[in-house]
């Protein structure tokens, strides 16, 4: 997957790429689950919508790797994969597709807080589309 | 603002005067010893307690405890009060995990009792007290309990089975602030519900102590605190909860910072004047989340006891000293200049520390000053300290909350296996048990700040006073 991690004196961050905004933000939305669980064995067996709203492609992407996390570590569902359809600075309507957080087909790893403002940057270089985000663990 | 140069006050503080060019409302205050003042400059912590200098309606100076590391938006271990009226309040200022806190609880038993039986206890805590990285808590609601925990914090508890009257008394604001569990969002009480009475991951754990060194013997008698005597430390907070609170007020100011004409250096300070419906609604899901706080340590501690139960055939007797919190915003009464002020006192990984005579603390404690916990990292040392009058006075009744980090996890895990550490702390005289291994790994001591060194600066600069350092003995984690 096209990520790395970032250093945080006291938390994580990550660096994603994609080519494309919503390559982009389904990127981030697996470098988010993979910090928390081990997603290597997730079956998509089921779906969900994941939406949020924003005022800008920051603003945006907080919110719906916020939504993301809801349904990790709330609904305890181990997400697999992103299918993003309309996405605009104003809105994201993304269905993900997962199975139920099982101990041992997806050890976890950190328990993720929140998705943070934190020195947070979404932007186009000669690559394509990179954001940067910090999590709080 | 160029390079951010702190001016040496006395030996143990320094201010960062205010530049209007960086809209800094106010000066910042830092406590802290050279050395440590060579730690804090590495990271970014000094330009967020400048950023935190811009909150509207900011009283006093933005300030800054030994302890303070880089976090979001508001370092950690930073107080700022603001004008209950016309000032604001800052999710961020809280963070993400309202009432993170330590309670400590004392046992019957020394350690020449407990050591034998080292290793059993430490298993048997470790069954009986979920960690919750990977699954649920064992405190289970019915429908409309979560409600009633929302409102009630340790008090629902104790009343429903999980500890002792005694328990609610002995915590800050008597386990509960008025709250307003609608301002919650079921989001938050999805993620929360499950988890009650689960340790958490990350910084959190509780450690078996023994008091090593008894520093001022009237306040340790207050507490019934002896030299080796066993003690356990609780280090949690209000779990997901709390941080679906703040995530979904964080979202919500910043939408509507625009309407109150605010704005800001950094979108993890947004904000909103504290009287406005936002402001409002905030501090009541807050306070929720704080009670919810407190509940979960009230479980913790009522599982500890199960575990002591099971392996000294008694429960050791074990019995709350104090409960503090590290992570809120409490409304509070301060002269500033003379005048007597409202304020909203924003504890971003600092610790209330009233003194003697305060009216808030319970009645065994009047004459000593409130008990103050400052968790080491782990396996190092513990503090016990008590409140002074002096923090009243310059840091709106605040000190440090711990050690303060200084490596970044990847840099601590580097070249470190945790099979080796393990068996390090083991030739010390310390169990360690983690839910993961990265858990080990990521905190140890070598990625904090010496809280020894902490402690020095809080109790000669006369916010707080040392009472009693504690070892460790064992350590659960997830």
């Amino acid at each position: 997957m096209n990520f790395e991690i970032l250093e945080h004196p006291a938390d994580i961050g990550f660096r994603a790429r994609g080519a494309t905004v919503p390559e982009l933000f389904a990127n981030c939305a697996h470098a988010l689950v993979s910090i928390i669980l081990d997603c290597r064995d997730v079956r998509p067996t089921e779906r969900f919508g994941v939406c949020a709203d924003g005022s800008d492609y920051e603003s945006l992407l907080v919110n719906f790797l916020n939504e993301v996390l809801y349904f990790v570590d709330g609904r305890r569902i181990a997400l697999g994969r992103f299918d993003i359809g309309r996405l605009d600075e104003n809105g994201i309507e993304c269905v993900a597709w997962g199975e139920p957080r099982n101990l041992e087909r997806h050890p976890p790893k950190l328990v993720v807080k929140a998705v943070t403002y934190h020195q947070l940057s979404v932007r186009r270089d000669d690559q394509g589309w990179v954001a940067d985000v910090y999590v709080d663990i | 603002m160029t390079a951010i140069e702190p001016i040496r006050i006395d030996r143990w503080r320094w201010r960062i005067p205010r530049d209007e060019s960086a809209r800094m409302r106010t000066d910042v205050v830092v406590y802290a010893s050279t050395e440590l003042m060579e730690q804090i400059r590495k990271d970014q912590s000094l330009v967020q307690a400048v950023n935190v200098a811009t909150l509207p309606g900011i009283v006093g100076p933005s300030l800054a405890m030994p302890d303070i590391h880089q976090g979001y938006g508001f370092p950690i271990g930073g107080v700022a009060a603001t004008d209950v009226e016309y000032g604001v309040v800052s999710p961020g200022g809280v963070g993400f995990d309202i009432n993170c806190g330590v309670r400590l609880v004392r046992t019957a038993l020394t350690e020449a009792e407990v050591r034998p039986r080292l290793n059993d206890l430490v298993q048997q805590i470790f069954r009986d007290v979920p960690c919750g990285t990977g699954g649920e808590g064992r405190v289970r609601l019915a429908k409309g309990d979560l409600d009633h925990v929302l409102r009630e914090g340790a008090r629902w508890m104790v009343n429903n089975g999980y500890g002792h009257q005694r328990d609610a008394e002995f915590a800050e604001a008597g386990g509960a602030l008025p709250a307003l569990p609608d301002k919650v969002s079921q989001r938050a009480k999805d993620r929360g519900a499950s988890q009650l009475g689960t340790l958490g991951s990350g910084n959190h754990f509780l450690e078996v102590q023994y008091v090593e060194q008894l520093h001022d013997a009237e306040a340790a008698a207050a507490m019934q605190l002896e030299a080796g005597q066993v003690v356990v430390l609780i280090h949690s907070g209000s779990r997901g909860l709390g941080h679906q609170v703040c995530t979904d007020y964080v979202a919500l100011m910043n939408k509507v910072m625009g309407k109150y004409d605010i704005s800001l250096p950094d979108r993890q300070l947004a904000c909103a004047p504290a009287r406005s419906p936002e402001g409002q609604d905030y501090l009541g899901a807050m306070a929720a989340g704080a009670n919810f706080a407190w509940a979960n340590r009230q479980g913790v501690m009522h599982f500890l006891r199960g575990a002591f139960q099971r392996v000294f055939g008694r429960d050791g007797r074990l019995q709350l000293i104090y409960d503090v919190c590290h992570n809120i915003a409490k409304r509070e009464s301060y002269e500033v200049e003379g005048v007597k002020r409202d304020v909203l006192v924003h504890r971003k990984g600092a610790t209330r520390a009233f003194p003697p005579g305060h009216r808030e603390i319970p009645a065994d404690y009047a004459e000593i000053g409130q008990p103050v916990f400052i968790p080491g990292s782990m396996g190092t040392a513990s503090w016990v300290l008590v409140g002074r009058q002096k923090a009243m006075q310059e840091t709106f009744g605040s000190v440090c909350h711990g050690a303060g980090r200084l490596l970044s996890r990847s840099a601590v895990r580097k070249g470190r296996d945790a099979r080796v550490e393990q068996k390090k702390f083991e030739d010390r005289g310390i169990l360690v048990r983690s839910e993961t291994r990265d858990g080990i790994l990521e905190e140890l001591p070598e990625a904090y700040k010496d809280v020894d060194e902490v402690i020095e600066v809080v109790h000669n600069a006369g916010l707080a006073a040392k009472v009693a350092r504690l070892r460790p003995m064992g350590v659960i984690k997830g």
